[in-house]
């Protein structure tokens, strides 16, 4: 379809705040208004409109903007809370890992020397190293699945 | 000096609560009369700022301040607005907001005087009638242009439309405003 001159005019007419327009642009639209009646009165009309659409009162309450302020606040001290709460996690395995880092080389030695000090056969006393070193594990791991993790309990259900 | 942009940005990095005060009530009228307009629905308007805001705290850190916060800030409220209404049914956001009933937005009253209120009460209730009669996709862009005085390209970037669509939108979004408003007055 072919593009008038009208068609543009209006275009640019709609489309353009004042700094949208280059010189020439705004040079030929308004030598193209003072030319064309029917273009004239579709930029009038088009002006009531937009002048209307400014006009439009719409406004926010104060209530909704202290709720959303008092909602803000309150999440962002939850997630301020659960940041803190990661660091500790991370700090707790940093400590938890050089510990076992330690311990273990000392501990597996004092079960050998408790091993040979008792006669028994090496496979015993590495068994029982064993389940020594996973015996909390076992222990704590089944409270904390039938309860749910500390993170979750505390991260969850507080979105809306 | 520090432009007020890399400001806001170094504040949602560290979500300052003043800060975001600050914003919700900078912002509060534009974000609402936006949401209004995009969701047809000012209860739903109402619901949508509210997370719009939990969601600028929550991804502050994404917010790089080299666009304007109006722009990132619009995005996020374009997306929740889509995700809620894409949630509600699976088909256009457009035949979604036509789901509402046409009456006109529930507008503020402003309380002036006497006959002028009843006026411009009604002239705004024609207005709002003819918005929420257009499709939701030109609706937007005309509000975002003529309310919140937003560039093409800003538009662009909220909508993630194209420039070319941007105008061609916002083009046969005034067409059609001006041909419901004219209709409503014959």
């Amino acid at each position: 379809m072919m593009r008038t001159a009208h068609d543009e005019a209006r275009e640019l007419f709609a489309l353009a705040g004042a700094e949208d327009l280059s010189r020439g642009q705004e040079a030929w639209l308004r030598a193209h208004l003072q030319e064309c009646a029917a273009c004239r009165d579709y930029a009038d009309a088009a002006g009531r409109v937009v002048r209307a659409l400014r006009s439009l009162p719409l406004a926010a309450d104060s209530a909704l903007v202290r709720a959303t302020q008092m909602r803000v606040r309150s999440r962002a001290l939850e997630l301020r809370q659960q940041q803190e709460r990661i660091w500790l996690v991370c700090v707790s395995c940093l400590f938890v890992g050089l510990s076992a880092a330690i311990t273990t080389p000392l501990l597996w030695r004092a079960f050998e020397w408790m091993g040979v000090w008792a006669g028994v056969s090496s496979w015993v006393w590495q068994a029982g190293f064993a389940f020594f070193w996973i015996a909390p594990t076992l222990f704590v791991s089944p409270l904390l699945l039938a309860r749910g993790t500390h993170l979750a309990s505390h991260g969850e259900g507080q979105w809306r | 000096m520090e432009s007020e942009v890399s400001a806001i940005a170094r504040g949602l990095r560290r979500r300052d609560p003043d800060l975001l005060d600050r914003l919700i009530e900078q912002y509060q009228h534009r974000l609402l009369r936006y949401l209004v307009y995009l969701s047809g629905n000012r209860e739903l308007a109402e619901d949508l700022f509210q997370e719009t805001w939990i969601r600028v705290l929550e991804r502050g850190h994404q917010y790089d301040g080299r666009h304007e916060f109006s722009t990132w800030l619009y995005a996020i409220a374009r997306n929740l607005t889509i995700d809620y209404l894409r949630r509600k049914s699976p088909v256009s956001l457009d035949g979604l907001v036509d789901d509402e009933p046409h009456a006109p937005l529930e507008l503020a009253d402003t309380r002036p005087m006497a006959w002028e209120v009843v006026q411009q009460h009604e002239q705004a209730e024609r207005i709002s009638a003819a918005l929420a009669a257009i499709p939701a996709e030109y609706r937007e862009a005309i509000v975002l242009r003529f309310q919140d005085g937003l560039a093409l390209e800003e538009i662009a970037a909220v909508t993630g439309a194209p420039l070319g669509t941007v105008k061609s939108r916002l083009y046969r979004g005034l067409n059609l405003l001006m041909g419901q408003l004219e209709g409503a007055q014959a």
